[in-house]
């Protein structure tokens, strides 16, 4: 069952369409290279050397987005248990994160915040049609 | 009459807009599109008012109220925009 | 006078609205923004014509005329998100 590469196409959509900001991004990666551990809001935190509440808002984002998951004992315990599909899309990014640093950071500073997108968002009420 | 047909659609329309924003913010906790929702309800308000205004004729009473309540809206939605539409 | 200064209030607030609007659709591409600026900005010069007249009244058919342009627009833009053709990312 061989999967279709990932271009750098996706790469970057994804990067626009999920990736709220670069910490957000660091969190995941960091949640990946754990796997299958699982981290806690204030491990995320200190990792990524910012305050527990911006830890725990960037990982309730990324669980909401479904690149997450939280322990069903432990609402502050995060793990990364991704689909086949998804991990080959987050390794791809993460390989073009690193080679690519200032152009994915540039792509992520240049969005319109996660809010402005949201309300554009709101307004949809059919489905998205996959591309 | 014309014309109180085009508000009661404009309040509905308003309406509309404020829900489908109530709906967002309860979906991903954006605060930008509470205050908006906030906005769209007011002015929804400030539309049916003008529509009750101009259906009950003579009656000239509502017109600060309309406003009050369109400037209120508009200056929530602003204060969002302001605030809450750059990243956290 | 309170009236007037509320037409002010409303007027310079909508258009305030409207340019930041024009932000986002800048920065997103995205055409909801932009009817949006438009309707803001156009709805604010149309308070702010209320000032013109000698009896402010809404049932004047150019002021009301305007407001259904501008919630046309409204609409429309919503709907052109959903059934367009180009259903691009959000």
């Amino acid at each position: 069952m061989a999967q279709d590469p990932i271009s750098p196409k996706d790469v970057d959509s994804f990067i626009l369409n999920e990736v709220d900001s670069v910490p957000h991004l660091e969190a995941l990666l960091i949640l990946r290279a754990r796997r299958p551990q699982s981290l806690s809001t204030a491990e995320v935190a200190s990792h990524l050397y910012i305050n527990e509440d911006s830890a725990a808002s960037i990982l309730q984002d990324l669980e909401r987005r479904g690149l997450l998951h939280s322990m069903e004992g432990d609402p502050n315990l995060y793990g990364y248990s991704p689909s086949e599909e998804l991990e080959a899309l987050v390794k791809q990014v993460e390989i073009t994160y690193r080679r690519e640093l200032v152009r994915v950071a540039n792509m992520i500073h240049s969005k319109a915040s996660s809010a402005v997108r949201d309300f554009a968002r709101a307004f949809r009420f059919t489905k998205e049609k996959p591309e | 009459m014309m014309a109180s047909l085009v508000y009661i659609v404009g309040a509905l329309i308003m309406l509309a807009c404020g829900v489908l924003l109530l709906r967002g913010y309860v979906r991903g906790r954006q605060r930008l599109l509470l205050w908006s929702s906030l906005c769209f309800f007011g002015l929804s308000v400030s539309n049916t008012l003008i529509f009750v205004d101009l259906v009950m004729l003579p009656d000239h009473d509502l017109y600060t109220a309309r406003l009050a309540t369109a400037a209120v809206s508009t200056l929530l939605l602003l204060y969002g925009l302001i605030w809450e539409g750059g990243e956290r | 006078m309170i009236n007037g200064f509320l037409l002010g209030v409303i007027a310079t607030s909508s258009v305030a609205v409207g340019v930041i609007f024009l932000k986002f659709w800048k920065q997103t591409r995205d055409p909801l923004f932009l009817s949006f600026a438009i309707a803001f900005i156009v709805e604010g010069f149309n308070r702010a014509s209320l000032l013109l007249v000698e009896k402010p009244n809404e049932g004047n058919p150019i002021i009301y005329l305007v407001r259904l342009a501008v919630f046309l627009i409204l609409l429309i833009a919503i709907i052109l998100k959903n059934y367009g053709r180009t259903k691009s990312a959000s």
